[in-house]
């Protein structure tokens, strides 16, 4: 008897331990190749791509995590891009992917510039061109060359090209530069002295030229002449001193707003219409998915603003779909593919309908050349006519895997030294190394 | 009648059996939940063993390095584990003072039989809510109302008691004072509840006998409260320090992780964590954390040591 009570209060817990065992063989072989996955598990960090997977391919919406595509359910899983999170996620789940569920395998994710070679160049991510996405021709050439391995493998597509663009407010510059045309503004933003001069201006009147002083961070670190990290050591590149440079001046006048992050509330802010910032910075994806307040049916100053290519060239990003290593479901990871490169009806409608610069070129030059074609948020301006200029001229380059939190981490440390809490520019940068040091072993540190 | 005789032949009886079974599910689940983690993490601190991207670096046997890594100067000059462990004992400091003032003020009054306060079990729910917050989801509320443009920047530049909005989040002073607050925010009322309990335990007849030969409330207090309270509030005390050498969550929040400005805030979990995000540093980690068991150990024997001195 109390041998029987207790093996049986033992029970629970060595069941509990079995519990905790995975299943022996979690892949079962298809067993014919045509039969593919269930559901197709999508990875991303925001909302922008889910939202147009849903409305131009899905069938189905049917929850804010699911979308319906025939049989097949896609389903998403987001972690925030902040301080690396969703790599770091990324990064445990591919790791595993070989011991998970068909089911539970990732198909398809998202990725940054930032650190997108971290997976092209890894195996990961798979050849593109032997599921079925062949065609290029129409794709801007760095979008490809952003996601090809060190031997030009191709591992994914982007669905934006994303030549960036000073975005400015009419009314500010009707009333510090007496126009609000886009010629005549590009011409008095033409290089960083004229931008100064005008920043000047514009303080006279009441007005910050920049919302913050990391606003104009990118257009410095995109055009850097060397990567973050150069045989295995720390760099920082005589731009981003020059980024430094132009913050403390700004600063100093006080042609800044604020010298808080970008993406947070003060910066946002100044995004209403009742913010007195002139000048904001970013590509097609900043201006229609991250300026939602300047969009604000009450509070927002929707159509009071027009682009420009400002004091130098560059962009910022573009969002990436790779092909996960191990997906059992090939042909709609290359049909989704496809869809959003090749698919003119699909790449007409994220112009039209989502004012993105998709990654067609044919698409947006009919639109560039396109006189009746204007954004409502631009005031009737043609973004496309602007953006399909710029984007012959983007070289990828300079780029390491290290890069978000080389970026974030020297904004974070650098605005320290902005804000007067540390005493010098060497202890911000100070501050930095050892944040990197700590991040990255394997980055040497000087 | 039967069963009687047969009963010699065993001596005694005992139960003691059971009560090795009724506890062994906590062993077993101790063992494979923290013991052996614990032991595993020893054993990584003699590694180097990190993440660059996906490529799994090690495990590398390095003996000490990492130990030697972690006391060694980093590029601003200093040894990062000293200055957060400074920071993390401040941060604590600066929430547990007033923590337990007025924990102990409040436990007090609760308990005092002349004062006898109407609705207590009232006060206690109250005083007790931000503790059910989750930390992170609290720290998260002060970021958004501490911002240049959340609403305590509204109502200090409206009322004209600042003339530009207060970066709160900005500075050494505010960020250290708000990170305070919010550990005596959440915590005050638990630490309140606890010596509630410790005073309740103290015969009532030694109050009663106190004022009956005209002892002073602060007489009380000191001679009679305190010294029987000893035990109990050495164990909040102790609980609380071990508490505060884990902080994490609230200053991480607040700072975005990055213990802003200046690394003023960032303490040893945080600076943990940083090891363990995007590279898995277990090596670094393994080291680190066998470093804050023994402070906590010694943290906690010196404070049991003078406290229980008599």
């Amino acid at each position: 008897m109390k041998k029987l009570l207790s093996g049986l209060l033992a029970m629970p817990l060595v069941l509990t331990l079995v519990g905790c065992q995975k299943p022996a063989d979690p892949t079962p072989a298809p067993a014919d190749e045509t039969a593919e996955g269930a559901v197709l598990n999508v990875w991303t960090w925001n909302e922008e791509f889910w939202g147009f997977l849903g409305k131009y391919y899905a069938d189905e919406v049917v929850d804010e995590y699911t979308l319906k595509k025939g049989d097949v359910t896609i389903k998403r899983t987001t972690y925030p891009s902040d301080g690396g999170a969703y790599q770091d996620a990324l990064d445990a789940a591919l790791l595993n992917q070989a011991n998970a569920a068909a089911d539970d395998k990732i198909d398809l994710f998202l990725a940054e510039a930032d650190y997108i070679l971290k997976y092209t160049n890894s195996d990961a991510t798979m050849d593109v061109k032997s599921i079925g996405v062949t065609d290029f021709s129409n794709t801007y050439k760095y979008t490809v060359e952003a996601a090809s391995d060190a031997n030009g493998v191709v591992k994914g597509v982007s669905f934006q090209c994303c030549p960036a663009a000073v975005i400015y407010r009419r009314s500010i510059a009707m009333d510090v530069l007496g126009t609000d045309d886009p010629a005549a503004v590009q011409e008095a933003l033409k290089d960083w002295d004229a931008f100064n001069a005008v920043a000047a201006a514009a303080k006279e009147k009441g007005y910050t030229m920049i919302p913050t002083t990391n606003a104009t961070y990118r257009v410095f670190s995109n055009n850097a002449t060397s990567p973050w990290v150069v045989d295995g050591k720390l760099n920082i590149d005589a731009n981003i001193l020059k980024w430094m440079d132009q913050s403390e001046e700004f600063v100093k006048n006080g042609y800044t707003a604020y010298t808080s992050n970008i993406w947070g509330d003060e910066a946002t802010s100044e995004m209403f219409a009742d913010g007195k910032s002139m000048c904001f910075f970013g590509p097609a994806w900043y201006f229609n998915f991250s300026m939602t307040n300047a969009q604000d049916p009450e509070k927002g100053c929707m159509g009071d603003w027009a682009i420009c290519q400002g004091p130098q060239a560059w962009f910022w990003g573009g969002t990436w779909m790779l092909a996960a290593t191990g997906t059992d479901n090939p042909t709609m990871v290359a049909d989704i593919m496809n869809t959003f490169i090749n698919n003119e009806e699909v790449c007409d409608a994220l112009v039209k309908n989502e004012a993105q610069f998709s990654n067609n070129q044919a698409v947006n030059n009919k639109y560039a050349e396109d006189e009746t074609f204007g954004s409502e948020f631009l005031g009737g301006q043609n973004p496309n006519a602007v953006f399909a200029e710029l984007a012959k001229n983007i070289k990828f380059q300079n780029v390491t895997q290290y890069d978000q939190l080389c970026n974030e981490g020297l904004q974070t440390y650098f605005t320290e030294f902005l804000d007067g809490q540390v005493a010098t520019r060497e202890d911000a940068i100070n501050n930095f190394k050892d944040y990197i040091r700590t991040t990255y072993p394997s980055i040497t540190v000087e | 009648m039967q069963k009687t005789e047969k009963l010699p032949k065993t001596k005694s009886i005992s139960y003691s059996r059971w009560g090795y079974i009724f506890i062994a599910p906590f062993f077993i689940i101790y063992t494979i939940f923290t013991f052996y983690p614990q032991l595993l993490t020893v054993y990584n601190s003699f590694f180097e063993y990190y993440r660059d991207g996906l490529t799994i670096i090690g495990p590398r046997f390095v003996g000490l390095q990492n130990y030697k890594t972690l006391f060694s100067l980093n590029t601003s000059g200093y040894v990062p584990i000293f200055k957060f462990m400074g920071n993390t004992l401040w941060l604590w400091i600066i929430g547990a003072l007033p923590q337990f003032t007025i924990a102990m003020l409040l436990a007090l009054f609760f308990t005092s039989t002349r004062l006898d306060i109407k609705g207590q079990q009232f006060f206690k729910t109250v005083i007790y809510m931000p503790n059910l917050i989750m930390a992170s989801a609290f720290s998260m509320l002060f970021f958004a109302l501490f911002s240049q443009v959340g609403p305590v920047n509204q109502l200090l530049v409206s009322s004209g008691m600042a003339l530009k909005p207060i970066n709160f989040l900005g500075m050494r002073v505010t960020v250290q004072s708000l990170i305070g607050l919010m550990n005596f925010l959440m915590w005050f009322g638990n630490t309140t509840i606890l010596l509630m309990a410790g005073i309740q335990s103290i015969d009532e007849a030694l109050f009663e006998s106190a004022r009956l030969d005209g002892s002073t409330s602060t007489q009380v207090f000191f001679n009679i409260t305190m010294p029987l309270l000893m035990p109990i509030f050495i164990y909040v005390l102790i609980t609380s320090m071990i508490g505060g050498i884990q902080m994490f969550d609230v200053p991480q929040v607040l700072t975005n992780g990055h213990g802003i400005p200046n690394n003023t805030s960032t303490t040893l979990i945080m600076y943990l964590n940083n090891f363990l995000g995007i590279s898995k540093n277990y090596g670094m980690a393994g080291a680190l954390s066998v470093l804050l068991f023994f402070i906590t150990a010694v943290l906690s024997g010196i404070v049991f040591k003078t406290i229980n001195r008599k």
